[in-house]
Order: structure tokens, then C-alpha cells, then sequence
């Protein structure tokens, strides 16, 4: 009796360590399973269709495909055995061809990069593939989730649709030179000329004191208080940064007129034609490079750009081959780095990678860009040498070894993470290029000694001529769902 | 002739050296500063104020480019280039002669002939692609050499048709009585005596194909890429490749300089044997 | 319309003197087989690529496609009275009609001057003449883009040697100034396309009489009136056609501009190519662009024959 009472207590426990156990091994092999990436996952699957199979993706030519062409293209074949065709396209021709070759039905592009603002229009014209299907069969929603706010929030959908996954962390940073802001003789003259402490401006009107403050104080060393990329092309985004950090409403949101040439519009036009005084003298025209080569030549004590100015300022990896068009930092070491005045910088320009609606390779063209998208291939991405591509995930902008990359990177990934938490949208509607053309002129007018209120309000009538070209209720409807995201009006980002 | 004559002709020609030195300076200066930032540094290139010469002569610029693989896009465009205005030339010229000698369809033909050319390509580049997608000529040689061939037969025809309406009709005349046919007079007299026409209008007929951009933007994508669409790969909104934009144009332009400097030895023999007519 | 494309025909042939375009006597059929496969060849290619753009010009014009909408159905003139009503379509007229008047003589006079030049014995003619012909082929984006880097403030050679005349920096914004932008672009164009009227013109004059050149001198005939009354005809049919070539591309004025202003400042530099670039380019606008482009193909029909009736009145 005693025995048997032992045997059905051992018996007992016996089955409890199996089931344990048996718990346990399911739950490693569950485990195990979730465990196995987004990018491993898409490596399977795609490796199942490829054989022999080439997939073409549409990239911005230049430093941007290095990534493709050297880098990913290469790696995905050695992974899945599935081709990459990079095919280059001139960034001011990618809109172009890309609605072209869809408009004739070609089916030659499979997968794309497209810039966020464009979204809508493709959109609607039916070019773009819808993403949701395919992120939901390869369970990639949680990895989506991982992309910084901002950009998470704001490029990947339309009409509430995934079209796209957000690939670029581009924004607008500022840098300023630290040693200058440290001089001890001009923080005094500064405080007594103007009352408070010289450091990275919080306003704007605070940006054209010590702009105008330095460029004074540092003529005998040709140093100019700041300069910008002025060209109207650049110059129409960090109009748009500004005019919203001031208060600006593009549109009224009942009306859908426009409010651009409001008090706040002529005002921060006026502010932007006077800084240049205290600028290069050119200023106009400068363009990126232009503008990088007087901020790395030590010659401006302030500068806003997209995040590569931190990393060719710093010197990173200025040996690289293909780097070498880059004019040599005389300021590494130098840099600061902090959000423009307003504290919400533009998110100008950016990519996102999408599927083409009419390729005959969806499935394949999908995986590649879930992979190229996944936590770790973005995180190598970003660090390329070469890297066009700007950190745009929350992972990023923490990731140990891009921290050890210079000095000061830590505070540079610091302030891209801001940057990404408060970052303003590009306006993106139908026909967002009508209204940013408008724009672009009333940029280049401005130069050639235009009135401000003139020239906003022409571009206020052009705007609403295209509205009611598009229609009233169609663009409002876009321009509401567009003005409800987080990143459209400083107010209502987090 | 008098020695005061000859001190005459000695003073007009170094006026006429020293003005096309002169011409040769103003045209020449900005290639030259393109053809020098090929071999400056990215220092050099936006040094201020500018340098009028590069430090020292570094082919580094050119190498990157042929191991790229860009340097293979000047090879395209040669091969375009040379075959549609081989067939340009070809095609362009016999009609012209029918036209001119004939007026071969008398004010219709011209007028439609004419007309090709008011067309902006600009505004035909799409239909022309929605065709070539049906033929499967999308980056393509083919394509854009049938393509090219189209848009110069009608300057070509002109052209020609302006040189040998030039020629005496009087030696045509003389061959055909001498019994040739009617191909051998064009081979045998007309030809020869239009050269310096023939030369001029093949030469830019051959740059016209070379420099066209916006066909070549469309029309290819990957295989046939072209060298003007490829330096503006080098236009970024976050880059510039000056180093290599200028070391492409001098690649892109070595070729022609070539063909040209070739070509216009029987172009300025044709100006010296001046026919002496009558 | 045809009436007046033929005179083109007549003018070239009647303005040749000694040269003969006498018109064969009616041909036997060998004869025509023989002028016909001289030119059925020029006219297939023609046809391929002439014919099915036109239709689909005129079709597209007619519908309303646009970039989000590939409306195809009938819309009668919409197109063409939204462009008449369009202030911007007639700026790029306006603006595409000024280069073309200003470069156009000024190309043609220096063209001339060089070729005049260079037709007379030079030492090393040879080098001279290839080296001369180098604007033309460089590629026009290129060329423009040189341009835009010579007039640049900080990186250019002209303000740097207006600075060194001048005694002082100098800091000229060619590119941005209204009152110096034509003149920047003009002298890009300029400089770029002079060349192509030299070489035309050299091989023009070298097919002018000598003979007759040295009677003159005997008669102790000037400059001019050797020029206008030998030179100038046996130029004539290679002149005018120069000089048809060369408006035609100017009216299709692009790459210089664009490089230099992008159309600006505001639209003030504006061709209308250009204009159809952004309109067709980016903005997808087809139908309204198929209209333009029909358009401008016409009035340009108009100002050609215009033209030449004007020409051929003067003689």
C-alpha cells in the first residue's frame, strides 16, 4: 500500500517535470521562432522564390546607391540568391520616371524609393502597391513600430494604408562651432550688448542677434556669424520649418484658403532676406555642397543641414574613397550640435522604399525591402561609410558602436533622436509640387529684392488657383488627414 | 607683286593670328576651367578665392570613373553617335539630292520634311516611349539609334540640300555624258565636291546625337545608359561630384575632339581647294 | 500653308546663281524609281517616328489627363483656353522670344566674323578650327552648369577678375540680379552655340567663287560690296537654313537656362521649354502640355513662314 502511494506520488511529480519541460520546450521553440527576425524571415521566404530571379529597384544616383550597389544588393544575392538591378536615377528625374514608366505599364521597376511628400500624389494616381497585406503575412508590424515617431508616424501611410516603409532619418539639424560659443571675450561683449548668455539660439530673433553679433565681432578672421543653403530650391524648406515654428498656418482648415501670406509669413520672409547681410556675401546661391564647403572651411559659426553635415564635420571617414568630393573638416572636434530655433525642425525631404504597383515580382520586391527596412540591416545601413542614409530608428539613435564612432557622436545621435520626437512634416498634399514650386519662386524673387507681402500674396492666389484646379473638398480632405499627423504644426507634435 | 604688298599681307596675317588667338582664349577658357577641376581636390574646387590651376595633375578622378564602370557610358554614346549619323548622313544626303535636283516630290515633301523640326521633343518624348515599350526598344541600342537617325534626317536634308545646290549642275552633266549612271555621278562628282558640306554637317549631326539628354533620360535605364544622362547622376540635392562631373565631360569630350580634329583636315581642305568654278 | 512652305523650296533654288537646280526634264520611270529610292528611305524613319507622336498630341490634347487623373474623355478646347488665358504660358513666350531675338543675330555676326577670319590663311588653321568648335560639343547640362560655376560669387573667375579691375572684392550675383540675368544667359548661349555657325559658315564661304572674288579685287570692288553682292548669295541657302536650324533649337532654349536660373528669378527667365518641363515633367499636366506643345508648333509654322514672305519681299 505504502508502496503503491510512493510509485503515484513519483508518478506524479514525474509528470509534472515532463510537463514543465514540455512547457518550456515549447515555449524556447516559440521563443525561438519570434526570436527569428524580420530579416531572417524575409531571407527564408525569399530564398524559396528566387532562383535566378533579378529584382529592380529604383534609388537616387549617386553617394545614395553606393548602399545598394555595394553594400545591400550585393549581401541580399548571397543571402537568397535573388539579383539586385540598381537603376540610378538623378534626383531631380525620380518623380519623373517613376510615374512615367508606370503610366506606360512598363512593369521594369519592382521596388522603389520614394520621398514621403510625393506619397499622396502616387497614391492617388495608382502607382504605389499597398503594404498592409504583406506586412501582416511576414509579421513585420512590431519591427514598423520600431521606427522613430515622427518618421513612423508620418511617411508610411495614406489614407491610413502602409505604402511605404520610412528608410531615411533626413532632418534638419543645427550646428554651430562650440569653440566660438566658448570664446570667453565674445561671451562677455555679447552679454553686455544684448543681456543674456551666448548659446545656441531657442528663437529666431535671438538667431539673428548672434548672428549679426558674431559676423561683426569675427570680421578681422573672415568667420561669418552663419550661412545657409540659400538656393530657393533648400530655401522653400527651411521656409516651411520656420513659418510654422512662428505659428504659421498654411491653409485656413475650414475654408482651405491659403494663410500663408499671414503677419507670420511677411515677418519670417523680411527676417530671412535681412540675415543675409550678415552672411557670405552669395549667400543666394549656395546650394549644399556650397554651403557645406564654407561651414568646413571654419569660415560660419552657424549652419542648419540634413544629418551628414554632423558626420563630414566630425571627419568621419574622411579617407573614404568615395567620400573625396567632401572638402576636408578644419573644424572636427568643433561641432555642436542642437535642434533649430523653434525646437522643431523640418524632416525635409527623406525616403521611404515602397512597391510598385505594377511589378510582376511583388512577393520578392516586398521581401527585399522588409529586409533592407529590418532592425539589424537598417542599423548596418546607417553606419556605411559612405551612408546617405540617416538613423531612423529608435535603435539607431541609442546603438553603441555609432556612439564610438567620433567624439561627439553621442550628442549628435542625441540630438537626431530630438529631432525625430519633435520634427515637422514636409506639406504634403495633391500636387504637392504646384504649391512647392510657388514657393521656390517666391524664394528666388525674394533674392532678386522682391517685397515680401507681394510676393506672399501671389503665392497665396497661385495656391489657391491649384486648389481649385484639384478641388476644394478633394484637397481638403487630404490636407485635414495631412494636418492631423503629430508632425504637421508644432503644436500638435509630442 | 610689290614688296609693299606682300609687308601688307605679312601685317593682315598676324592681325588675323592674333584675333584667333584671341576668339580661342574667350571660347576656351571655360572648358579649360571644367577640364581643371578634373584634377583638383575637393579643397581646390571650392577654394576662395578660386584657383586658376590645379596644384598638381592627379588622374585619381579618371581611374574611379573606369573602375566604376562609368567610363563604359562614353562607349555608349559612341556607338549611338557614330551609327545614327553614319545613317543620318547616309539617308539624309540622297534625299537631299532628289530634292535638290529634283525636288522629288515637289512642296509637300519639304514642307512635311520641314516641319519634323518644329516638333519639341520635349512634348513627344512620352508617345515616343509608349511606342518603344510596344517594340521592346526601351534601353536599347537600336532604339536610340533609329531614334537619333529620325531627329537629324531633317537637318541633315536641309543641310546637304543647301551644299549641293551649290555644286554646277554643268559637271553632272559632263559625267553623264561621259556615260556614268546616275549613282556614279553622285559617288564620282557629287560627293567629292560637296565635302566640306558633307564634313561640316556630319560632324555636328554627330554632336547633336552625342549631347541629346532628354531622349536618352527616358529611353534607357540601365543597359545603354548614356554618358550625358550620366554626369547628371552626379547632380545630387545632398552631394556634388564636381571632381567627377568634370572628369566625365572631359572623357565625353576627348572622342569628339578627336572625330573633329580628324574630320575638319578634309573639312579645311575642301575651304583650300575653294572650287573654281565656271 | 503649303503654299507658303513651298516658297522655302523656291527661294533656295532661285537665289543660287550660276548653280543649277534646273529641273530635270520629266523623268522616265527608271529615272523616277531612281529619285524615289533616294529619299523613301529619309521618309520611313520619318514617318515612324513623325506620325504617331503628332496623332497622339493632337488625341491627348483634347482629353484632360493629369497626373492623378487619366480623364480621356472629350474636352473639346478646354485645354487650349485654359493655356490662352494662362499669364504664365505667355510670359515663356515672351521670355523664349527674347533670347531668341538677341542670341540668334548675335550668334550669326560673330559666326560670320570668325568664318571670315579662318577662311583666309592662318597659320595652324587646323588647331584653331578644332579647338573652336569645343563649346558646341561639350554637353549642354555641362556647359550651362560651367557657366553657372564662372559666374558664381565664391567659387567663379569673372567676379574674381571684375574684383581685380575693380581694386576690391566684388560680389556680383549674376544669376540672381533681374537686370543681369539675360545678360549671364546670354553670354552661356552665346558662347556655346557660336561655334556651330562658324563651321556652317567656313564650309559655306569656301564654296564661293574665287574667280569671281579676284575679278572684283581687279575692279577694285570694297569690302562690302564684294560681300553683298558675291559673298552673301552663294552663302545664302546655307545661311538661311543656319540660321532656321539655330532658332528652332533657341526656341527649344533649355539646358543654359535651366543651369543658370532654373526659369528664375520668380518665372522671369522663364522659355518655354522650361515651362513645359515643369508643366509635363513634374506636374504631369499631359493634356495641357499636348495642347502647348501643338500650339507652339503652329505659331512657329506662322513666324517661319511670316518670316521668310518678309525675306523674300526684301529681294
Amino acid at each position: 500500500m505504502f508502496q503503491a502511494r510512493i510509485n503515484l506520488r513519483a508518478a506524479a511529480v514525474v509528470q509534472r517535470i515532463l510537463w514543465v519541460a514540455l512547457m518550456i520546450g515549447v515555449a524556447l521553440w516559440t521563443g525561438a521562432a519570434a526570436a527569428q527576425s524580420a530579416a531572417q524571415r524575409a531571407v527564408d521566404a525569399a530564398k524559396k522564390g528566387c532562383a535566378g530571379k533579378t529584382i529592380t529597384i529604383v534609388w537616387e544616383a549617386g553617394l545614395q546607391s553606393l548602399d545598394p550597389l555595394n553594400y545591400s544588393g550585393p549581401k541580399w544575392e548571397q543571402l537568397t540568391g535573388c539579383k539586385v538591378k540598381v537603376v540610378e536615377v538623378p534626383t531631380a528625374e525620380m518623380f519623373t520616371k517613376i510615374m512615367q514608366e508606370y503610366r506606360a505599364g512598363t512593369g521594369a521597376y519592382d521596388a522603389l524609393n520614394v520621398v514621403p511628400a510625393w506619397m499622396p500624389d502616387l497614391v492617388q494616381a495608382g502607382a504605389l502597391e499597398v503594404l498592409d497585406p504583406y506586412v501582416d503575412k511576414n509579421g513585420f508590424r512590431d519591427e514598423l513600430q520600431k521606427i522613430a515617431p515622427t518618421y513612423r508616424d508620418n511617411q508610411m501611410k495614406v489614407n491610413g494604408k502602409i505604402y511605404g516603409f520610412p528608410d531615411d532619418g533626413d532632418v534638419f539639424l543645427f550646428y554651430y562651432r562650440k569653440d566660438i560659443f566658448a570664446r570667453a571675450d565674445l561671451q562677455k561683449a555679447f552679454k553686455d550688448k544684448y543681456k543674456y548668455d551666448l548659446a545656441p539660439p531657442k528663437t529666431w530673433k535671438q538667431f539673428d542677434e548672434i548672428g549679426s553679433f558674431l559676423t561683426d565681432a569675427l570680421k578681422g578672421e573672415g568667420v561669418y556669424g552663419a550661412s545657409f543653403f540659400r538656393e530657393p530650391t533648400y530655401a522653400e524648406l527651411m521656409f516651411q520649418e520656420r513659418f510654422r515654428n512662428e505659428g504659421g498656418k498654411f491653409f485656413d482648415a475650414q475654408s482651405m484658403k491659403a494663410t500663408v501670406n499671414s503677419a507670420t509669413g511677411v515677418r519670417v520672409l523680411t527676417e530671412m532676406r535681412n540675415e543675409n547681410r550678415f552672411m557670405p556675401p552669395g549667400v543666394e546661391k549656395f546650394g549644399f555642397v556650397e554651403n557645406l564647403a564654407v561651414f568646413l572651411d571654419g569660415k560660419s559659426a552657424m549652419t542648419i543641414s540634413w544629418p551628414p553635415y554632423g558626420r563630414f564635420a566630425a571627419g568621419y571617414l574622411a579617407n573614404e574613397k568615395a567620400l573625396d568630393w567632401v572638402p576636408k573638416s578644419k573644424i572636427a572636434g568643433k561641432v555642436g550640435y542642437a535642434l533649430p530655433p523653434g525646437g522643431h525642425p523640418q524632416l525635409a525631404l527623406g525616403f521611404a522604399l515602397s512597391v510598385a504597383s505594377t511589378s510582376k515580382q511583388k512577393d520578392l520586391a516586398y521581401l527585399f525591402i522588409q529586409w533592407l527596412n529590418s532592425e539589424e540591416v537598417s542599423t548596418e545601413r546607417v553606419q556605411l561609410p559612405y551612408a546617405l542614409r540617416d538613423p531612423f530608428r529608435d535603435s539607431h539613435f541609442t546603438n553603441k558602436d555609432y556612439m564610438a564612432k567620433w567624439p561627439d557622436a553621442k550628442d549628435y545621435l542625441a540630438a537626431l533622436g530630438e529631432g525625430a520626437k519633435t520634427g515637422l512634416l514636409d506639406l504634403s498634399l495633391i500636387q504637392t509640387d504646384k504649391y512647392e514650386e510657388a514657393l521656390r519662386q517666391a524664394m528666388s524673387k525674394l533674392w532678386a529684392g522682391g517685397d515680401p507681402k507681394g510676393i506672399l500674396d501671389d503665392v497665396a492666389k497661385q495656391w489657391d488657383d491649384i486648389t481649385q484646379r484639384v478641388g476644394v473638398d478633394k484637397q481638403k480632405a487630404v490636407y485635414t488627414g495631412w494636418a492631423a499627423k503629430s508632425g504637421a504644426y508644432p503644436s500638435s507634435s509630442k | 607683286m610689290s614688296a609693299f604688298h606682300v609687308r601688307r599681307r605679312r601685317v593682315a596675317v598676324v592681325w588675323r593670328t592674333l584675333a584667333a588667338i584671341a576668339l580661342t582664349v574667350f571660347f576656351l577658357f571655360p572648358i579649360y576651367w571644367l577640364f581643371m577641376i578634373s584634377f583638383k581636390t575637393a579643397e581646390e574646387i571650392f577654394a576662395f578665392p578660386p584657383r586658376w590651376w590645379p596644384s598638381r595633375l592627379q588622374f585619381d578622378n579618371y581611374a574611379v570613373l573606369f573602375k566604376d564602370g562609368d567610363a563604359t557610358t562614353v562607349w555608349n554614346s559612341l556607338v549611338i553617335a557614330s551609327a545614327s549619323t553614319v545613317l543620318a548622313m547616309v539617308l539624309g544626303t540622297l534625299c537631299a539630292y532628289s530634292l535638290a535636283r529634283f525636288r522629288t516630290g515637289g512642296e509637300h515633301l519639304s514642307n512635311w520634311i520641314i516641319s519634323q523640326r518644329m516638333v519639341p521633343p520635349i512634348a513627344v518624348v512620352f508617345p515616343i516611349f509608349l511606342i518603344y515599350v510596344l517594340f521592346g526598344w526601351v534601353d536599347t541600342y537600336l532604339g536610340l539609334i533609329l531614334l537619333y537617325t529620325a531627329f537629324n534626317l531633317p537637318y541633315v536634308i536641309w543641310m546637304m540640300r543647301g551644299y549641293i545646290l551649290d555644286i554646277p549642275i554643268s559637271l553632272e552633266e559632263a559625267a553623264r555624258v561621259d556615260g556614268c549612271t546616275r549613282w556614279q555621278v553622285l559617288w564620282k562628282v557629287v560627293f567629292p565636291m560637296a565635302r566640306a558640306g558633307l564634313f561640316a554637317t556630319a560632324i555636328l549631326t554627330f554632336v547633336f546625337a552625342w549631347n541629346e539628354f532628354l531622349f536618352a533620360l527616358v529611353l534607357t535605364r540601365t543597359e545603354v545608359t548614356t554618358y550625358t544622362v550620366q554626369v547628371t547622376h552626379y547632380f545630387g540635392g545632398q552631394s556634388g561630384f564636381w571632381a567627377k562631373i568634370s572628369a566625365m565631360s572631359v572623357l565625353g569630350t576627348l572622342p569628339i575632339f578627336v572625330v573633329v580634329a580628324f574630320m575638319q583636315r578634309y573639312l579645311v581642305r575642301g575651304i583650300s581647294l575653294g572650287a573654281v568654278k565656271g | 500653308m503649303g503654299r507658303q512652305i513651298g516658297r522655302l523650296s523656291e527661294l533656295l533654288e532661285v537665289r543660287v546663281g550660276s548653280a543649277g537646280s534646273l529641273v530635270a526634264p520629266r523623268a522616265r520611270p527608271r529615272e523616277r524609281g531612281f529619285r524615289l529610292a533616294l529619299v523613301a528611305p529619309s521618309i520611313g524613319v520619318l514617318l515612324l517616328f513623325g506620325v504617331f507622336p503628332l496623332v497622339y498630341l493632337i488625341v491627348v490634347s483634347v482629353q484632360n489627363i493629369t497626373m492623378t487623373d487619366v480623364d480621356q474623355s472629350f474636352q473639346g478646347l478646354l485645354n487650349y483656353r485654359l493655356l490662352a488665358g494662362d499669364p504664365r504660358f505667355w510670359g515663356a513666350l515672351l521670355h523664349t522670344a527674347i533670347f531668341t531675338a538677341v542670341a540668334l543675330p548675335l550668334e550669326l555676326v560673330l559666326g560670320l566674323a570668325m568664318a571670315e577670319l579662318f577662311i583666309k590663311h592662318v597659320p595652324g588653321r587646323t588647331v584653331f578650327v578644332a579647338l573652336l568648335v569645343l563649346p558646341v560639343v561639350v554637353s549642354p547640362i555641362v556647359a550651362g552648369t560651367t557657366w553657372s560655376l564662372m559666374f558664381d560669387n565664391r567659387f567663379g573667375p569673372i567676379n574674381q577678375v571684375l574684383g581685380w579691375l575693380a581694386g576690391g572684392p566684388v560680389a556680383i550675383l549674376w544669376t540672381i540680379r533681374p537686370d543681369l540675368v539675360y545678360g549671364a544667359i546670354l553670354v552661356a548661349e552665346v558662347w556655346q552655340w557660336t561655334p556651330f555657325m562658324f563651321l556652317l559658315l567656313l564650309a559655306a564661304l569656301s564654296g564661293v567663287d574665287k574667280s569671281q572674288l579676284e575679278a572684283a579685287a581687279i575692279d577694285g570692288a570694297g569690302y562690302w560690296r564684294t560681300f553683298r553682292t558675291i559673298v552673301l548669295p552663294a552663302i545664302w541657302p546655307v545661311m538661311v537654313v543656319a540660321i532656321l536650324i539655330r532658332a528652332l533649337d533657341l526656341v527649344r532654349l533649355f539646358d543654359v537656362v535651366w543651369a543658370l536660373t532654373k526659369g528664375g528669378p520668380g518665372t522671369m527667365t522663364e522659355t518655354l521649354s522650361i515651362f513645359t518641363y515643369v508643366k509635363g515633367f513634374q506636374q504631369f499636366e499631359t493634356s495641357y502640355t499636348a495642347a502647348m506643345a501643338l500650339l507652339v508648333i503652329v505659331l512657329l509654322s506662322v513666324a517661319v513662314f511670316a518670316a521668310l514672305k518678309r525675306v523674300e519681299l526684301a529681294r
